[in-house]
């Protein structure tokens, strides 16, 4: 009987042992899971890139929406990209007239806008004249030829003139920009475009693309999904850059950080590649 | 006709018929909710403890798609009042029925999407997931190897494989081409975190709900708190669901996601213009997942993921209208759905472009 | 009305009495519950996120014990069918045991599926009337169904019984007409409770290892061996420390049953293995991971060959004559056994590994944490509690210390 006594004096001991140390353990484990992973609060992104890098970027403004009180764009913390359209027409005009197409690829332009290119190009920003600020005629003479020669400038659109790589080497700048008018595209037929218009110039010669786009079916659209509705275009060089197409097509992009790995896991080093043996 | 045959198969309206003999047994039985939702829609909310403040009227209120248009409206001021005390700001949570004559469908494409997870983290700022503890997303990016990772030249010409104990007689034992390769989940990453996307190696395929015109979540769930509406999207009434998680294991998709706890949502983070089926704030221990962000499209805005895609990969639409982008999609390029075989038939679709 | 009132006094009065040994194991079971109580207040009021669950593995530890405790709850009926089905007298007397032994499983595992819940404050919406039941698409609705009317079904037939005898009136003539229906009633529907816990998982096609056939007749065989394998404890020490008389007969059958489910389970086993490892499709990679693990995941890899080891350990024990006579050594350990290794194949093989690799190639490993654990202890020590009490004034009754005779000669 002595001996149940002791067994059992030791069992409640064991077992209050086990409770204050397993509750103070997970007591430990718990807050440490607790805190938050705390985002940093330096100065938050406003400036931030729409599809690409350098292509066009848009400025966070606060309370465009005045119902909501929602940003015309919210930015990533991390990348620097738009996340978030608070309001998809922030900044955007008329797409213009686009020819009709006479087969089932119409286009739906009736609400089309577009984001202006021209304030987005660096060079065209230079003067009040846009890039007639220097090549006006004086100050840089207009080519006579369209035949390629080394280049001094603008070696950060092309930094080889000679090597320029779009249609593996059959065009050179002026085929596409517009000799005595600089803030101007021309095509062959000598058809000058605003540079807010590329698709017409793109299309002349990518037409399978250009019937796509016009279809919806390639390059992106935001607003409304309904037929008819109103819809935000992306131009060509909106993520297209005409320069370096056969170089380097797309410039990489820092991806948004992975999700978090499912409570208990420590990493995800499982996700070997190849390892897959059947 | 083939609206008819839509609202035929429409699970929703199977809830709705059963509407009024249903009415009659909740209004007899309970009486007390029905007095007790006024007066507590007019108690104080108490923004420091949003515990205290799920009101005696919330506990006892029923089905939404049930309730008559009274009820919903209080329910709804009732929402409106809590998370406009909550969040700071003034913060409105529609009820817009899905538009007539529309089913919504989505389209992508695998050969354009790089991998970025903008889409991911748009959804999260439309949708007012939790962030952290637990973080929940809608949206899940799987890396997949191409051909090349799996197979090099030298590796498949190692001639013959090595004889097993039992040698060769007929005995299969494998070859040099034996890994998985393409369209497999096998070798998919869902943790990759590169420095730049797209890794020229691999592509990319995004995940999200697919909305199934034979949803396995629907039949699963016990008390009818997910169901179809009638634009086809599957949605979750996150005041009558009961956190089985019934739904989540019937999901071939891995599609749902579960308020384990208590939902971090900053303040300042928070969308104020919700619906009572999409974006609104959840509270801990229900289910959500993606509504094509129903806030948006029921009112002809495109959803968020689709905005934020930066190459052009999503497209979404009304099935029913030839015009749609996803339509367009559907008959000019090679589609096929993820996990056909499970016979769900997704209105999700993936193509290469 | 008077009868009642003293007939739970009397049963009440005589379930507490007990020796030294008897009070110890009640503490115990209190320890967990005082404990328990704290980590239940923990979990209903920060919700699952104390729990190991994940979006990858979405079923805790309670949903594994739930289909455990369904398991036991559906075989009790192996003790009151003999009787009744064979007209074994020795049986019959017993049955009441077998009864009790299943009303409190199936009220344990109630418990661990309002556990399970993320919102158990709306359990009502499940209530045809006030709620909704998607009857008949959902199978958790079926399976509410099936787990409260066999929960009535037991309630109904055990205090009838305890109160029949207590009275003295417990004669075939001097029976309801409704009582034979009912235990038969209760006996074809604790299979049925079983099948449909089953079904409530295969119906999962996202989960292949589920997706089969064969699972709710390795179910069965399962309840077959670790209910049976409790009774028999239960017997062992019932005839051990009280006056009810159990014939060796009576427990030689038990032994009997549990050893022909073992086979049987063996021959589940080798079958499902065989179908899902011989073509080794995607439906295999569950069944891979437990056995082997996944690039370096390996935690269930142990648990998987240490259950099976048991299992057949037992089943190859229990095939020898002396092992099953050795009715105070041997016998209750490999009852044990059995019980233990199927409530640890329950999350270690049937639950958690089934969920890797999820619908996107995810693996993930499930840890319990401390707060879920001592919420299991606790919801089985209740379980345990209401078991050890019922029990304990049934056999009162059974032995006839506690009669209304007895009651009412000495006031």
């Amino acid at each position: 009987m002595d001996s149940l006594h002791k067994s059992s004096k030791i069992v409640v001991l064991v077992l209050c042992g086990f409770l204050v140390g397993g509750l103070s353990t997970y007591g430990i484990a718990y807050s440490a899971e607790e805190k938050p992973a705390e985002i940093k609060s330096t100065q938050p992104v406003t400036d931030c890139f729409e599809s690409r890098i350098g292509y066009s970027s848009v400025t966070g403004v606060e309370s465009v929406d005045s119902k909501y009180g929602y940003p015309n764009v919210k930015c990533s913390q991390t990348t620097g990209a738009v996340l978030w359209w608070g309001d998809p027409f922030y900044g955007t005009i008329p797409m213009g007239e686009m020819p009709e197409i006479t087969d089932d690829t119409r286009g739906d332009f009736a609400n089309a806008v577009v984001k202006p290119r021209e304030p987005q190009l660096q060079y065209f920003n230079m003067g009040p004249n846009g890039c007639k600020t220097c090549h006006d005629g004086k100050m840089v003479p207009f080519p006579k030829g369209n035949k390629p020669r080394l280049i001094g400038m603008h070696q950060d659109i092309v930094e080889n003139s000679l090597k320029l790589m779009h249609g593996h080497g059959a065009l050179w700048c002026l085929n596409c920009h517009s000799a005595t008018n600089r803030n101007r595209l021309v095509d062959r037929q000598g058809t000058e475009f605003s540079f807010n218009q590329p698709q017409k110039l793109c299309g002349s010669c990518h037409g399978e693309n250009y019937i796509d786009w016009r279809k919806g079916v390639h390059g992106k659209r935001i607003g409304s999904w309904a037929t008819g509705g109103k819809k935000r275009w992306w131009v060509c060089t909106e993520c297209h850059n005409p320069h370096t197409v056969q170089a380097t097509r797309f410039n990489r992009l820092k991806p948004e950080p992975p999700p978090a790995l499912p409570r208990g896991m420590k990493n995800a080093n499982y996700e070997r590649v190849g390892d897959g043996e059947h | 006709m083939s609206k008819e045959k839509i609202k035929e198969s429409n699970e929703a309206d199977d809830l709705q018929q059963g509407r009024r003999e249903f009415l009659k047994n909740v209004c007899a039985s309970s009486v007390a909710a029905l007095v007790a939702a006024p007066a507590s829609a007019e108690a104080a909310v108490d923004p420091a403890n949003p515990d205290a403040d799920v009101t005696v009227a919330e506990f006892f209120q029923g089905h939404f798609i049930l309730m008559s248009d009274e009820e919903k409206k209080q329910a709804i001021a009732r929402l409106e009042k809590r998370y406009s005390a909550q969040y700071g700001k003034k913060t409105t949570v529609s009820d817009v029925p899905a538009p007539e004559g529309v089913l919504f469908g989505y389209a992508l494409d695998i050969s354009k999407c790089i991998g970025c997870r903008r889409c991911v983290h748009a959804c999260v700022k439309e949708n007012n997931q939790s962030r952290h503890d637990p973080e929940v997303q809608w949206i899940q990016v799987m890396k997949m190897p191409k051909g090349n990772i799996s197979f090099t030249t030298e590796q498949l010409d190692k001639g013959y494989p090595e004889q097993s104990e039992f040698g060769d007689y007929g005995v299969q034992v494998g070859g040099n081409a034996y890994k998985t390769a393409g369209f497999s989940t096998e070798d998919a990453q869902n943790y990759y975190n590169d420095d730049l996307v797209p890794d020229k190696d691999f592509f990319y395929v995004p995940v999200q709900c697919q909305q199934c015109e034979k949803p396995p979540c629907v039949k699963a769930c016990p008390v009818r708190a997910t169901f179809r509406d009638h634009a086809g999207v599957v949605l979750i009434d996150y005041n009558w669901c009961i956190g089985c998680r019934m739904c989540q294991l019937a999901c071939p998709y891995h599609a749902r996601r579960f308020n384990w706890g208590e939902p971090n949502l900053p303040a300042e983070e928070m969308n104020p213009k919700t619906h009572y089926f999409g974006n609104r704030p959840r509270m801990r221990g229900v289910m959500e997942k993606c509504t094509f962000c129903v806030q948006r499209t029921r009112e002809g805005r495109n959803p968020a993921c689709l905005e934020a895609c930066p190459v052009g990969a999503r497209k979404f639409g009304n099935l029913l209208d030839p015009e749609s982008d996803v339509r367009r999609v559907l008959a000019t390029k090679r589609v096929f759905r993820f996990k056909e075989e499970y016979g769900t038939y997704p209105k999700f679709f993936y193509y290469i472009g | 009305m008077n009868t009642a009132l003293s007939f739970a006094m009397d049963f009440g009065s005589y379930a507490i009495k007990g020796g030294r040994m008897y009070y110890a194991w009640l503490l115990f079971l209190a320890f967990f519950i005082l404990v328990g109580s704290y980590t239940a207040y923990i979990q209903f009021t920060q919700g699952l996120i104390v729990t190991g669950a994940t979006d990858q593995v979405t079923l805790e530890a309670f949903f594994a014990n739930f289909v455990f405790t369904a398991h036991v709850a559906a075989a009790a009926v192996l003790v009151v069918a003999p009787g009744y089905f064979y007209h074994r007298k020795d049986m019959k007397e017993l049955a009441v045991m077998g009864e009790i032994v299943a009303m409190v499983f199936v009220a344990t595992g109630i418990t661990f599926v309002l556990f399970h819940m993320g919102r158990p404050d709306r359990t009502w919406h499940i209530i045809p009337g006030i709620g909704f039941m998607n009857f008949p698409n959902s199978m958790l609705a079926y399976d509410t169904i099936v787990l409260n009317v066999y929960l009535l079904l037991n309630l109904i037939g055990v205090s009838y019984i305890l109160f029949k005898k207590y009275v003295g009136t417990f004669h075939e003539k001097q029976l309801a007409i409704w009582f034979r229906p009912i235990v038969f009633l209760a006996i074809a529907w604790g299979p049925l409770i079983h099948i449909v816990t089953a079904f409530v998982l295969a119906s999962n096609a996202r989960v292949g290892m589920w997706a089969t056939a064969v699972l709710p007749f390795a179910f069965l065989t399962m309840a077959g061996a670790s209910g049976p394998a409790l009774v028999v404890l239960i017997f062992l020490l019932a005839r051990k420390y009280t006056r009810l008389e159990i014939g060796d007969p009576v427990i030689d059958l038990m032994t009997t049953i549990i050893a022909w489910s073992l086979g049987i389970l063996m021959l589940v086993f080798a079958a499902e293995f065989f179908t899902l490892l011989y073509p080794s499709t995607e439906h295999a990679d569950s069944l891979k991971y437990n056995m082997f693990g996944h690039n370096g995941l390996n935690m269930y890899v142990p648990w998987f060959w240490g259950t099976i080891g048991a299992l057949v350990a037992s089943f190859v024990a229990l095939l020898f004559r002396k092992v099953r006579h050795s009715y105070d050594r041997l016998l209750p350990m490999v009852c044990f056994v059995v019980f233990f290794a199927i409530l640890i194949e329950k999350p270690m093989i049937l639950v958690f590994p089934a969920f890797s690799p999820t619908p996107l190639g995810e693996y993930a490993e499930y840890h319990v944490t401390l707060i879920e654990f001592f919420n299991v202890l606790f919801v089985w020590a209740l379980g345990f509690l209401f078991l050890t009490l019922i029990l304990k004034g049934a056999i009162g009754i059974l032995t006839g210390e506690v009669s209304h005779e007895k009651a009412s000669a000495s006031s």
